[in-house]
This record gives C-alpha cells, structure tokens and sequence, in this order.
C-alpha cells in the first residue's frame, strides 16, 4: 500500500508540473488571441492615464468596434479606454474599475446604463463564473484576490474563483486559437430588418427574472458603490443610456421604475445623465435588435456622445 | 449532480475517504446516506418517490419470503409489479395518452366536441425507469427464489439507490449486487486502479466524444426540413456515435465508481458497434443489463422460444416494442418515434430469426468464405448501419422528421459522392470524425484483448503516458459544461 501511495503522489508531481506547462502555454496564447476582455485591455493598456473610461454591457461596447475608439480619440484628441463587457451590471464593472484603478487613473468615467443588468444576478454575480470572460482575463494574483473577496462578500460562486486561478477554462478554451471578437462586432456593418418576435425572445433573454424591486435597489446600490469608487480616485462620472430602436424600447419591462430610481440616485449624487435612448429611431442604425452598427456609432458619436466627452474635459 | 460537475469531484473523494475510515460491515450505512445526498442533490422532492419505492418493494418482498401458499405469493407479486409498472407507465405516457386522445377526439368529432381530460403533470423522477426496473427484478428474484434470506430495509434501500447506477443504470440485479453488500465491502488496490481507468475512460467518451458530437447533431436534427442530405448523413452518423458514448460512458464511469468501493457492478457494453448481427448487438454488446433484463423478466415468462415458431416471432416484436416503450420519454420527448424505434428492431430480429438457417447452411458449405476478414467487416458494416437507421427514429422529434430525414438520404444517395467533395466540412467536423476514428481504433484493439489488461503489463512509462494523454485530453478537448446525460432523461 505504501509503495502504491508513493507512486499516487509522484504521478501528481508529474502531472502537476506537466499542468503548469500547459497553464503557461494557456496563458501566451490568450495574450496573443485576446481583445476585448476588459482585463486584457487593462494588462496590455500603454498609457497609465486616460481622460474617459467607458463602463456598461454590450450596448457600449460597438464604441469599441473596428477601430471605432481610435476615431474618437483622434476626433476628440483624448484617451479613451473602453472597458465595456457583454451582459455585465453594476457589480462586474466595479470589479473591472477597482481593478483598473490599482495601476491607473482615469479623469472621467462614462457609464451605458442598461435596465437590464440591474435585474438579475445573471448579469452580476453570475458573469463572474462565465468561462466566455474567465478564458480570457489574463492571471494576476491581484485579480484573484479580489475575485477572492467578491466571493466572501458578494456573493459570487467560489468555483469561479477556483476556475481563475486553476486556469481551467483558458486551458479547456475551445475557441483558444481564435482572435478574441464578439460576435457582434462581426456583424458591425450589417443592417437589421427590424422583427417583432426576435424583439420578443431578446427581452425575454435579457430579463430572466422579470423586474424584482429587490434586484433593481440592490443592484442601484451596487451601482452607487461604483460610483463613490471613481469619485474617490478622482473621477467625475457621467451617465448615458445609449440609442435604441423604438420597437425594442417599447417593450422594455417597467423602464419607468428604473429610470426614477437611478434618477433619484444621480440627483443625490449631483451627477450628470443623459438619457439619449430615442435619439436615433431609424432601423438603419442597428445591426440587431437593440446595438448600434457602424453608421448608428458615427451618427450617434457625432451628433451626441462627441460635445458630452469633450464638454466635460473641458469643465 | 453529475460524474461532470464539480460538486461530484469533490463528493467521491469525500464519500470514499469516510468509506475507508469506517468498519466493513457498517461501510453499506455511510454509502445508503451518500447515495441519498447524491440523488437528493438533483432534486430534493425525488427522495419522496425513491423511499416510498424502496419502503413498498422492501415489505413486498418481506411478504413474498414469509408466505407459503402459491395464491397468496402470487396475488404479491402481481401487486407489487402493478404498483410499480404503473406508476412508471403513469409517469410517462398518461400525459402524452391524455394529450392524443383530445387530439384524435378534435380531429373526429370536431374541436366544439373536443374532450379534455384532466393531466398528471408530474415531472417523472430523474431515474424512475431505472430504479423501477431494479424493483421489479427484486421483487420476481424473490418470488422465483433466486435471492434467498431475509433483505434489510437498508441493503434493499442501498440496491435500489446506490448513487453510480440510480441515474442510468446499469439495471443490475439484487442477486450479484446485495451478495457483495452483505459480505462487507472492501476497496483492493487492484480494482481501485481498474475503477480510476474506467471512470476515465468513460469521462472521455462522454464529454470528449460525445459531447463534441452532441452540438453539430443537435444543429442538424433542430431543421431537418432545410438541411442538406450531407449534413444528415453526417448527423445520423455522428448521433449513433454520440448516444453510444454517452450512454457508455455514463455506464463505464458508474462501474468504475462502484469498484473504488469494492462493488462489481454487471457489464452494460461491450463494443457494440462491432457485432456481426442485429441479434448480436441487442443480444450481446449493447446495454446489456436491459437486453438481459427483457430476456428474464419477459421473453422467457412468454415462453420465449420454447412454444412454437409463432409464439417466438410474436414474444420477439413484444420485447422489442416493450423496449421502445421503454425509451419513450427520453429527452427527445414522448412519442410514436419510439414505438417505431422498437417495432424496426423487433423487424431486424425477425428477418434475424427466419434466415438464421440458411446462413448457417451457407457458413457450413463456405466455411473459408464465412469466416473471412472482408465478409466480416462487410457484416459489421451492414449492422451497424441498420442500427444507425433505428436511431433516426430515436433521435428525430416526430416521424415525420425521421421520415424526411432517411428519404432524403436514400433518394439523394446516388449524388453524395459529388456531393461530399463540395461540402464545407468545419474544423468541428474534422475533429468529430477524428474523435470517432480514435474511438473505433481503441474498440477494435481492445475486441482483440482489454486494454486494461494490456495497460496493467505494459512499462510504467507507457501506462503512465496514456493516463497523462488521457488526463490532458479531457481537460484540453473536453466540454464540461453540464450537459446530462442522455439516458439520465428517461
């Protein structure tokens, strides 16, 4: 028996040594196929300061798309970092922003605001178990601490945790050779017929859980715990709800509720909002149902995002 | 919780570490409470049905050891199959039964006179088909005193929910399973490195093989109606392989965990995409425990084929079609697909039975031809591709679609040469047919001697290396994302 025990641990060894390996291999080749993880953008990121910080879900992300941020940066002559991630609330972007101001610093903060992500777990606790976001956060002792105390404090499943630090799902990625896009950014260019019953289906997706009152104040909380964050670090913030065809904002489950309660919180906070949802109602601007293509960005940044990002360096 | 999930890496170790720090004869206490969480943790409202299964079968079989007369054993045993054949009949179709009939009644008198007929609703047990099926042998293994002595509430208890086989099988007998139980269970280093090799092997079909097989099929069997006759091809070839090593695989693991704690469990597969015969794969190589289970408990009760070519015939299409009933209510939902499914096998095992002479009469004037490497590959060929004809009927949601499916196929089947050679075959699709080529490879080396065995005499370096291959390739290849097990639906 104590020849078979000795011979269980030097397989381990071995096997352990041959994962390190393959964890190390992993790792270089998430940095060579990664894009658009907000850790990765924040590893790789050359400046230490930027003058916008862009935080939301997906509707923020398309300011990201093809090049789209480097046009706004030589349009406006400022850094712009976009940190946006599809299907994450309050919660997750406060992970990624304390994360983010541990090396840098940013003198303002653009968050998308999204009803949905103020609803439900899934777009909170939830995504931080994600193996879409885990395979592609690169590994830093940093970042699992403080998944570590999201863990403890908020919430979040300790098997993300383990997932993270163990790099199971960057080594179990099936997509490792690919370059890292979301799938929306390969259909930026595409103009969306609008459809009734994909509406349908896309907000039964986006609300799981309907509109719990209790989500929305939690997570409005959460929200409020961000911004203190970035105010703390020097930040001012600046709210947006970003354009959205007329068809899909209609069926937005119970808006009002959420639009009073973070109303009543950016008042509170003396915090600016824009509320730019019916700006562009032509389905021409969308390359789905609800996200903005490349001609619904560059009206949408010329018209109304350029004069908010400008203006407030300008204060 | 599934042999996939997490919380199941971290229950075996666990459940076997408090195994071994227990005394031999109270070690069957510790694994009734284990298999209890294990099945609990599905859904905790199971447990109800289990028990109540467990505390009606185990009086019942108290009953049928302390009467004496012949009625009264009788009248028990026709009580206890009742009950439990019942409710599994119930579960499954008196919903589907309920929903067809206010069709037919729509369809006949018109929707105004349309009936309805109140709905059980129920959502049937995870498992139910299995563990009823253990119950029923039970109970017929006492009545027929083929398990002699007096059962424990517990062992019986332990029998029927022993967490590695509760979910899908194998359907093993009382007769093998509580004579272990009752001579103490002890875990050998032998069987635990045969337990380790199994659990893995069994883990890279399913969420290696399977699973990688499971979304390309799925995709294809989702729009029958708009898919080309390659791709259905592909899917009826892929879905053959998907189902034997997911079902395998859930099987190969839940022998492989019995062993870690001495429990020999009956063998459900044996290569079955190799058999030489329709007969030889339902009789032989594949799921094993319910080919024998239907052979005991209702083919021989029939008569099986002692009374007359006719009977033989008939009790032959009766277990077949009692099978497909029996897999009515897979995943793939209630239906008549499966009545089919079964009747077409019952077809295979008449056509089987009425030219079984005249190949006979042929192997004996040919002997050389008979036996012959080209011929034998020919007949593992042609079976195979009867049985994958079967699964079309298995896998497509109404036979309609499973009708358009292999209409397609054969009136397209001239062309698909040509077809191949400008099809837009996916990295996905390499890797499946990859995947499906290593596991024949495997299978035809381990027809020849167990792998197993091979692997226990071969070099340390050698044994080591698989392992290491096998151990990376589940966690490179793998998908891990909590896909059940298809058997684990019934």
């Amino acid at each position: 028996m104590r020849r078979l025990v000795k011979s269980a641990l030097l397989f381990i060894a071995i096997g352990l040594a041959i994962y390190a390996g393959v964890y190390y291999a992993a790792e270089q080749l998430m940095y060579r196929t990664g894009r658009s993880n907000p850790f990765l953008k924040i590893a790789v990121a050359q400046e230490s300061e930027v003058d916008w910080l862009v935080l939301g879900a997906s509707h923020a992300m398309p300011l990201d798309f093809a090049g789209f941020n480097a046009h706004m940066q030589s349009e406006t002559g400022l850094r712009i970092l976009n940190l946006a991630a599809p299907g994450t609330g309050p919660l997750y972007n406060r992970f990624v922003l304390e994360h983010f101001l541990r090396t840098h610093r940013a003198r303002n903060v653009l968050y998308v605001v999204d009803s949905f992500a103020f609803y439900s777990r899934s777009w909170n606790e939830e995504r931080f178990a994600d193996s879409k976001l885990l395979r592609r956060t690169p590994f830093e002792p940093a970042i699992a601490r403080r998944l570590w105390a999201y863990a403890r404090d908020e919430g979040v499943d300790p098997r993300a945790v383990l997932d993270y630090v163990s790099g199971f799902s960057k080594i179990n990625n099936r997509e490792r050779f690919e370059r890292d896009i979301w799938e929306g950014e390969r259909q930026f260019d595409r103009v969306y017929p609008p459809s009734a019953s994909a509406v349908k289906k896309r907000i039964a997706y986006l609300y799981p859980d309907q509109t719990p009152a209790a989500a929305l104040s939690r997570y409005v909380e959460e929200f409020s715990t961000l911004v203190a964050t970035a105010r703390r670090a020097g930040a001012s913030v600046v709210v947006i709800k970003m354009p959205t065809p007329p068809q899909y904002r209609s069926q937005l489950p119970d808006e009002t509720a959420f639009d009073q309660a973070i109303s009543r919180l950016l008042a509170a906070r003396d915090l600016s909002f824009y509320d730019l949802s019916q700006t562009l109602s032509d389905s021409r601007f969308y390359f789905d149902t609800d996200h903005l293509n490349r001609t619904g960005v560059t009206e949408f940044f010329a018209r109304d995002l350029k004069p908010i990002l400008v203006s407030a360096i300008g204060n | 919780m599934l042999f996939t999930s997490l919380e199941f890496f971290v229950f075996l170790p666990l459940a076997l570490l408090l195994f071994a720090a227990l005394p031999v004869g109270k070690r069957w206490v510790w694994l009734l409470l284990a298999s209890y969480a294990f099945y609990g943790a599905l859904r905790p409202f199971n447990l109800v049905f289990l028990g109540a299964v467990t505390l009606f079968i185990w009086g019942c079989g108290a009953a049928l050891q302390r009467a004496t007369g012949e009625r009264s054993r009788r009248l028990l045993l026709a009580a206890g199959l009742v009950v439990v054949i019942g409710s599994l009949f119930a579960f499954k179709f008196y919903d589907f039964i309920a929903g067809e009939l206010e069709r037919l009644a729509g369809e006949a008198f018109g929707t105004g006179s349309a009936i309805s007929l109140p709905r059980l609703a129920i959502t049937t047990p995870v498992g139910y088909s299995f563990y009823a099926f253990s119950a029923v042998s039970y109970l017929i293994d006492i009545f027929s005193r083929r398990l002699p002595g007096q059962q424990s509430a517990g062992q019986v208890a332990l029998y029927l929910a022993w967490f590695p086989k509760i979910l899908a099988g194998p359907i093993d007998r009382a007769t093998n399973f509580l004579p272990q139980v009752c001579a103490g269970l002890r875990a050998d280093p032998d069987r635990l490195v045969l337990g380790l090799q199994l659990i893995g092997w069994g883990l890279i079909k399913k969420v290696v093989i399977a699973d990688n097989l499971a979304p390309l099929v799925d995709k294809i069997f989702g729009i029958a109606a708009f898919a080309s006759p390659i791709d259905l091809l592909i899917s009826v070839y892929f879905f053959a392989f998907q189902i034997y090593c997911d079902f395998s695989g859930y099987t190969d693991i839940a022998i492989g965990v019995s062993l870690l704690f001495g429990l020999q469990l009956m063998e459900n597969f044996r290569r079955p995409y190799l058999s030489r015969s329709t007969a030889e794969f339902w009789g032989q190589r594949w799921h094993i425990s319910l080919g024998r289970w239907f052979r005991d408990y209702l083919y021989i009760p029939l008569g099986g084929g002692r009374a007359g070519p006719v009977r033989q015939y008939l009790n032959l299409m009766l277990v077949f079609v009692a099978s497909g009933l029996w897999h009515a209510g897979l995943g793939y939902g209630v239906g008549w697909t499966f009545l089919v499914w079964g009747a077409l096998n019952g077809g295979y095992q008449w056509a089987g039975l009425a030219t079984r002479a005249f190949w006979s009469r042929v192997g004996a004037r040919l002997p050389r031809v008979s036996n012959s490497l080209p011929l034998l590959v020919l007949r593992v060929l042609l079976t195979f591709h009867l049985i994958a004809i079967t699964w079309v009927f298995f896998r497509a949601r109404s036979l309609g679609d499973a009708w358009l499916i292999l209409k397609k196929i054969a009136l397209n089947s001239i062309e698909i040469p040509s077809l191949l050679s400008r099809f837009p075959f996916t990295a996905e699709h390499y890797t499946a047919f990859a995947l499906i080529a290593f596991l024949i490879g495997v299978e035809i080396v381990d027809e020849r001697r167990s792998i197993f065995q091979r692997l226990a005499a071969a070099p340390v370096m050698v044994r080591w290396g698989i392992w290491y291959l096998a151990i990376f390739a589940l966690l490179i290849l793998g998908r891990w994302q909590a896909r059940e097990f298809i058997y684990m639906q019934f």
